[in-house]
């Protein structure tokens, strides 16, 4: 685990909601020794996550990367409070989590903004449902509308947009909700591959900017070192973290490049160990 | 399917559209605004063939009736010609003079006009359509949102769907007699079940990650309820009322068979009874012509309530 004194003097971060023990640490996320089972139709018992225990604090940008059925979107679900874990203790700022919650957005992989709304206020609509004013929350959704590249496409139609756009409308959907922890489930996932690239830099770029705890699972290496601060690799049945690795290119030289960092001998180095530990 | 395979050709036709604007930062939407465009001339093309094909289909048969009459295949009491029809149609609009010498003229059939019939009917329909809609979309909300509601009372609908009203329109007239009421019972029960059914599907099939985005924005369940399920159902339960008003004009006869006048399908009934098959038949091209035209209004609202259908 890495602490950077860049990440603790978030100027928006929530409050914490209690325990002294997590704001020693920053940890926004703890995990202690979280499993998940589930029984199948036909009876048998699936071991979808095996005891994990992970802390992520304030500010990190952790990747999760493995194939699929490896139980990391179980992780997600977990942590996002769609999910209760069978084993163990999930908690978000020292409190148990006990289900959805605004201080942890998420980040679909397919698009999922509400078609009856225009984008500006789907990016409005947690606003709106804290009652926050209409022309404050016009504003702010359009300053997040910007900030994603959007500015021009808040009375457009979700349907009007391009797969990219949309899920570039629900990141800012997301942002606009202060929302503490962002959880990204594979959002480029559907995407071609020059959509994919221009919206990892815009992420890399933004994160830069903002600091955000982000959660981020993807089952592209190449997407993982590039945006995380670090990443953890997952295995299948039952799905455990099997590499936890600190991306420490990405606090140095890296941290200022962008499309460029991909052919840094060190990110090459990075890449080829984290995909040789997906395939033991 | 139809959809996809046109908007594919549409765009191999634009094959090479420059994005002109610098703000669309994935560089397509002003590509995939022109092919939605070239797709929609493509359909416009397309749906005019449709209306030139159905219209000639008209002709056919409007043909083949004339000549079948004219020839005298069929005896007129069976089959009248298209013109005693329209002369029926024209005569139950109008003020007749029966007799000279008096001067006492007769106004359209059974005392009323032809649109007077038919308004009495829309009318009930309207009343019995919209009380089923009241209370089927709310019945339809709480089967969905409470199972114990959707155990108890699942059977009992389907049981109700599955009677012809012309079953129970005789104990309906015991119960609350031959006036308006019994005709809107009747229409509001036709109604009912399909409402309540394309409710339940409409809640049921709102996408799991509509509601778990909602939930990770805080929203609670009056708001799931309001901002995404309410929404999310409409096109569902649209089509449930397109449909209920179908089952309605096809019950309004039935409803309208005791003490129906005013009323189309009274019109038709009581003078088919009195072998004047023109005007049942004129009653019967109204009838149709009329669901038609309030058909393509639901549709045209559906289409205003719910302009995302089959984009998302």
């Amino acid at each position: 685990m890495t602490e950077r004194a860049n990440h603790t003097d978030r100027p928006d971060s929530a409050d914490p909601v209690d325990s002294a023990d997590s704001a020693e640490t920053g940890s926004v996320v703890t995990l202690e020794g979280v499993s998940q089972r589930y029984i199948t139709d036909s009876g048998d018992v699936v071991h979808a996550l095996a005891e994990t225990d992970l802390e992520i604090p304030e500010g990190q940008f952790v990747c999760v990367v493995g194939p699929s059925g490896c139980g990391k979107t179980t992780l997600l679900k977990i942590i996002a409070g769609f999910l209760d874990p069978t084993g163990g203790a999930a908690r978000y700022r020292g409190a148990t989590i006990s289900g959805p919650g605004a201080e942890r957005g998420v980040v679909f992989q397919q698009p999922n903004l509400y078609p009856w709304f225009t984008v500006r206020d789907n990016v409005a609509l947690g606003m709106r449902m804290r009652k926050v004013a209409k022309k404050e929350r016009t504003q702010k959704a359009q300053e997040y509308l910007e900030l994603v590249g959007l500015a021009d496409f808040g009375d457009a139609k979700p349907y009007e947009l391009s797969g990219g756009m949309q899920q570039r409308a629900q990141i800012a959907r997301v942002l606009a909700n202060e929302t503490d922890v962002i959880l990204m489930d594979e959002p480029f996932g559907a995407l071609d591959a020059i959509t994919r690239a221009r919206l990892q830099a815009d992420v890399l770029a933004l994160q830069r900017k903002q600091h955000r705890t982000v959660f981020f699972i993807t089952h592209d290496v190449d997407e993982a070192v590039f945006l995380g601060d670090r990443v953890l690799v997952m295995s299948a049945r039952p799905g455990r973290v099997v590499l936890d690795q600190d991306v420490t290119l990405s606090a140095q030289a890296g941290r200022s490049l962008g499309e460029e960092m991909r052919r840094l001998p060190e990110f090459i180095e990075l890449r080829e160990r984290i995909a040789g530990a997906i395939e033991h | 399917m139809e959809r996809t395979r046109l908007m594919s050709d549409a765009a191999s036709a634009t094959p090479t559209a420059p994005a002109p604007s610098g703000t669309d930062p994935d560089g397509d939407s002003a590509h995939s605004r022109r092919v939605a465009k070239a797709a929609r001339r493509g359909r416009s093309r397309r749906l005019r063939r449709n209306r030139l094909l159905q219209a000639g289909v008209l002709v056919v048969i409007l043909a083949l009736w004339w000549l079948i009459t004219a020839i005298k295949l069929v005896d007129p009491l069976y089959l009248p010609s298209p013109q005693a029809v329209l002369g029926a149609f024209i005569d139950a609009n109008r003020c007749l003079v029966v007799d000279e010498s008096s001067g006492r003229s007769v106004c359209g059939v059974q005392n009323y006009y032809l649109w007077e019939h038919l308004l009495a009917s829309l009318q009930r329909i309207g009343v019995g359509v919209s009380l089923a809609a009241i209370a089927g979309v709310g019945l339809g909300a709480l089967m969905s949102m409470w199972e114990p509601a959707n155990t108890a009372l699942a059977p009992y609908l389907n049981f109700l769907r599955a009677l012809p009203p012309l079953g129970y329109i005789g104990l309906i007239i015991v119960w609350v007699g031959i006036g308006d009421l019994s005709k809107f019972l009747l229409l509001f029960l036709a109604a009912f079940p399909p409402i309540v059914i394309a409710t339940i599907d409409g809640v049921r099939g709102v996408r799991e990650d509509y509601v778990s985005a909602a939930r990770s924005m805080g929203a609670g369940s009056p708001q799931i309820a309001r901002f995404v399920v309410l929404p999310a159902a409409t096109a569902s339960i649209l089509s449930g009322v397109r449909l209920a008003i179908g089952f309605a004009w096809t019950t309004v006869v039935a409803a309208e068979l005791n003490n129906g006048i005013p009323g189309i399908g009274g019109l038709a009934y009581i003078s088919g009874t009195q072998l004047k098959t023109p005007l049942t038949i004129a009653c019967i091209i109204v009838i149709g012509l009329v669901a038609v035209a309030l058909d393509g209004c639901i549709r045209w609202v559906g289409n205003r309530l719910v302009p995302w259908h089959g984009k998302v």
